[in-house]
C-alpha cells in the first residue's frame, strides 16, 4: 500500500484491456534469483499453478457472463478475462522452457490441471445446482484475486530482487502480471457482490482458498527443490527458509500473508482498499513487455 | 488445450512416480465432493439489474475550432455529476442509437457540468455528423461513465503531445498539472492553427509552456523527432492524436521513458470480404459485411458472447467451427486448435458460410 498520503488524489479505477506480451526465456538462468534457489522456487510455483488456474478462471467467468445485469461489471469482466488468458499463456511459456534446463514440471502440473478441470470443473451439474456451484466458484475467484493482488503489489515493491540481480525478463513478467492483478483487483469481488454478495459464502471460499493454496505452494516448492537438477534433492526446503527470504525482501513472509488474509474477513472489505492502481499503471508504462506489445 | 484430455475422474499419479494415483489427492477428491455439495445448498439472492445511465441535457453547444464543436452537459435533474479524473471519457448514446466515446475536456473540479468536444468527420461512421448537425441546446442525452482508459499519474515533469481533437483528454491533464505546480510542456499539432480547439484556454493557463505546430505553417505533417526536440528528457509523456503520431513518438522514446497514450479502437479490418455465420443454437444466419467482424454481428443477437482483446491475441472469443473454411487471422490458436476453432474477433471466412457452435 504505497503512498497512502496521495490516495484521495490517485487514479483508482481504469478501463481494463489485455496486453499482447511475449517473453524470450532462452537466457533465463535456472536460479534466476542468483544464489537463492529457495527464493527462486517459491516464486516459480506461480508458473506451475497459474496456467491451469487462470484458464480455469476464464472458463468459469465466461459461464458467468449471462448472470451479469450491470453493463459496467460486464465490461470489466471482459477486460479481466482477456488479461487472465494472456497471463496463463505467459506463465505457460516459462513452463515450456523448464525442461531445457533439466527440470520437468509435468508430474506436478498434471495434478494441477486435473485439480482445476475435474475437482473445480463443472462437475457435470445442471440447472440450479450448476448455477450455485458456478457462484461458489466466483467466490473462490474473488478470494484468489485478493491473494494475487497482494502478491502483485508485493512484487511491484520488491526492490531487493533488483538489487540482487534477479533476471530482468522474469522480473518484467512478474511485475507486468502483478501490475495487471493490481489494476483489475476489484473485478472478481464486484462480480461476486453483484451476483450473490453473502458474507458467509465469501469467507467460506477464502478459508478453502487459504488452506488449499498454502498446501499447493508448500508442495510445489518441495517438488521443485527435489526436481531441480543442480540441487538433486540435497537441499530440502525448511519452513524457516521463508523467514530468511522475507528478511532479505525476496519473498513475502508468513505474517504478511496472514495479515492480508485477515483483511478479507472484514465486512467492510473492498479490494480498492488494497494496493495502488497508480503504481501499477506507472509500471505498465515502462514495462519492456507491455511497451513492446502495444505496437506489435 | 482442454479438448483432448480424457474426461474421467481418475486421480493423477503421485509426484515421484511411485504410485499410479496420488493418495493425498484421492482423499482431497472426497473432501472436494463434500465441499461442492455444501456449496450447492440454498440459493443465491436474485441478481439486481443496475442502471448506470446518466440523463444529461445539452446546456450549451458552441464552435471551438474549424470543424469542431463542444457540448456542455448538465444533469437532467440539476444535481452534481459523478466525479472524474483527467483522461476519463463518456459513452454517449446518440438519439440514432449510435454509441460513441468522447473524452471529457472540461474542468475536473467542476461537478456541475461535463464538456465534450467533437470533430466533424465527413466520411466516418456518422456519429460526429449527428452531433454537429442534429443535436441542439436543450436536447436530452443518455450517457454512461465516466470511465478512465487514459489514466493520468502524478509526476513532477510532463510532456504532453496532442494532435488536433486529441487535445480533449490532454486539456484536463494540463489544467491539473498546472494546478499541482508541475513542470509541463505541451506540443500541439494540427492541420492549421484555426483547426486547433481550446488554444485560448491553453494560452490562458500558461502561454510559455505551449508550442503550437500547424502543418500549413511548417510545410506538412510533423516529424516526431521535431516534436520531441528541446523537450525535457526525463518528462513523463502523454500523447493523444492520430495513430501515426502516437506510433512515431513511441518509436523514438527510450523504453524506460514513461509513455502513456490514448488507446484507439481496434485496428481496421484489412481486405475484408462479406460472409455469413450460422449460429448452431438458434439456426439464425447473420450476414457479416466487409467492414465488420463476426464478433460485432454475433454480439447483436447474443450479448453474452465472450470476447476481450478484439485483436486476435487473447483467445477469449474462440468458438468451435462446425462447418466452413476459416481465414484465421489470430495469433493465439495452434494449428490443432485452428482445425476446430476460430477467434471470431478477427478471423473471417475464406468464402461461404461458417457454422458456429453458439
Amino acid at each position: 500500500m504505497a503512498h497512502p498520503e496521495h490516495r484521495a488524489d490517485e487514479v483508482d479505477e481504469v478501463v481494463l484491456h489485455p496486453r499482447d506480451v511475449a517473453f524470450d526465456w532462452s537466457k533465463l538462468p535456472l536460479h534466476w534469483v542468483p544464489g537463492d534457489p529457495f527464493a527462486t522456487h517459491v516464486i516459480n510455483v506461480l508458473h506451475l499453478l497459474l496456467p491451469a488456474g487462470e484458464r480455469w478462471f476464464v472458463s468459469v467467468l465466461k459461464q458467468a457472463l449471462p448472470l451479469i445485469r450491470d453493463e459496467k461489471i460486464r465490461s470489466d469482466v471482459l477486460g479481466f478475462i482477456g488479461q487472465e488468458a494472456v497471463h496463463a499463456e505467459a506463465h505457460h511459456s516459462v513452463l515450456e522452457h523448464l525442461p531445457s534446463q533439466g527440470l520437468d514440471p509435468t508430474p506436478y502440473t498434471r495434478q494441477i490441471e486435473w485439480f482445476f478441470e475435474r475437482i473445480l470443473g463443472d462437475r457435470e451439474l445442471t440447472g440450479k445446482a450448476a448455477e450455485e456451484w458456478l457462484v461458489e466458484r466466483l467466490a473462490i475467484i474473488a478470494a484468489i484475486e485478493h491473494v494475487t493482488a497482494f502478491l502483485g503489489q508485493w512484487v511491484l515493491d520488491a526492490r531487493a530482487l533488483d538489487e540482487i540481480g534477479a533476471d530482468p525478463t522474469m522480473l518484467d513478467l512478474l511485475r507486468w502480471h502483478g501490475a495487471e492483478e493490481v489494476e483489475h483487483r476489484s473485478v472478481a469481488f464486484d462480480l461476486y457482490m453483484h451476483v450473490d454478495g453473502r458474507y458467509l459464502r465469501r469467507v467460506r471460499a477464502m478459508l478453502v482458498v487459504a488452506v488449499v493454496m498454502s498446501w499447493l505452494w508448500a508442495r510445489g516448492v518441495r517438488f521443485l527443490m527435489r526436481t531441480d537438477p543442480h540441487l538433486r534433492g540435497l537441499i530440502k526446503p525448511r519452513w524457516r527458509d521463508l523467514r530468511r527470504t522475507r528478511r532479505l525482501g525476496r519473498t513475502p513472509g508468513y505474517l504478511d500473508v496472514l495479515r492480508s488474509l485477515a483483511r478479507y474477513f472484514r465486512r467492510s472489505y473492498h479490494p480498492s482498499q488494497e494496493g495502488s492502481t497508480e503504481q501499477a499503471v506507472a509500471y505498465l508504462a515502462v514495462s519492456p513487455a507491455a511497451r513492446a506489445a502495444e505496437h506489435r | 488445450m482442454t479438448t483432448t484430455r480424457p474426461r474421467d475422474y481418475i486421480v493423477p499419479p503421485d509426484l515421484q512416480g511411485r504410485a499410479d494415483r496420488d493418495r493425498l489427492w484421492g482423499v482431497i477428491r472426497y473432501a472436494a465432493a463434500i465441499y461442492s455439495g455444501v456449496a450447492r445448498l440454498g440459493q443465491h439472492p436474485p441478481v439486481q439489474p443496475v442502471d448506470r445511465d446518466l440523463h444529461v441535457v445539452i446546456e450549451r453547444k458552441e464552435r471551438v475550432a474549424d470543424g469542431a464543436v463542444s457540448l456542455r452537459l448538465v444533469a437532467a435533474d440539476g444535481g452534481p455529476l459523478p466525479r472524474w479524473r483527467p483522461g476519463c471519457h463518456l459513452d454517449v448514446l446518440l438519439p440514432s442509437g449510435r454509441l460513441r466515446q468522447y473524452s471529457l475536456c472540461g474542468d475536473p473540479t467542476d461537478r456541475s457540468a461535463y464538456r465534450i468536444a467533437v470533430r466533424r468527420i465527413e466520411d466516418g461512421g456518422g456519429g460526429s455528423l449527428e452531433v454537429h448537425d442534429t443535436l441542439r441546446k436543450g436536447d436530452e442525452l443518455r450517457v454512461r461513465g465516466p470511465r478512465n482508459a487514459f489514466p493520468f499519474l502524478r509526476s513532477s515533469r510532463y510532456l504532453f503531445i496532442a494532435g488536433g481533437i486529441g487535445i480533449t483528454p490532454i486539456l484536463p491533464m494540463v489544467r491539473t498539472a498546472q494546478l499541482r505546480g508541475a513542470d509541463w510542456r505541451l506540443v500541439y499539432t494540427g492541420r492549421t492553427r484555426d483547426s486547433l480547439p481550446f488554444l485560448d484556454e491553453l494560452h490562458a493557463l500558461c502561454r510559455g509552456r505551449v508550442r503550437v505546430r500547424a502543418d500549413d505553417e511548417h510545410g506538412g505533417l510533423p516529424d516526431p523527432a521535431d516534436l520531441l526536440a528541446g523537450t525535457p528528457p526525463d518528462a513523463t509523456v502523454y500523447c493523444c492524436g492520430p495513430p501515426p503520431l502516437i506510433e512515431g513518438v513511441h518509436r523514438l522514446l527510450p523504453v524506460d521513458r514513461p509513455f502513456h497514450y490514448e488507446r484507439f479502437s481496434p485496428p481496421p479490418i484489412v481486405d475484408g470480404t462479406p460472409f455469413e455465420v450460422e449460429l448452431r443454437g438458434s439456426g439464425r444466419v447473420l450476414p457479416v459485411p466487409a467492414d465488420r467482424t463476426a464478433l460485432e454481428v454475433v454480439r447483436e443477437v447474443l450479448p453474452d458472447v465472450a470476447y476481450s482483446c478484439q485483436q486476435g491475441f487473447c483467445g477469449t472469443c474462440r468458438v468451435r467451427v462446425l462447418a466452413g473454411v476459416v481465414d484465421h487471422r489470430d495469433h493465439v490458436l495452434t494449428d490443432d486448435e485452428r482445425a476446430e476453432e476460430m477467434t471470431i474477433c478477427v478471423s473471417r471466412s475464406r468464402g461461404g458460410r461458417i457454422v458456429l457452435d453458439l
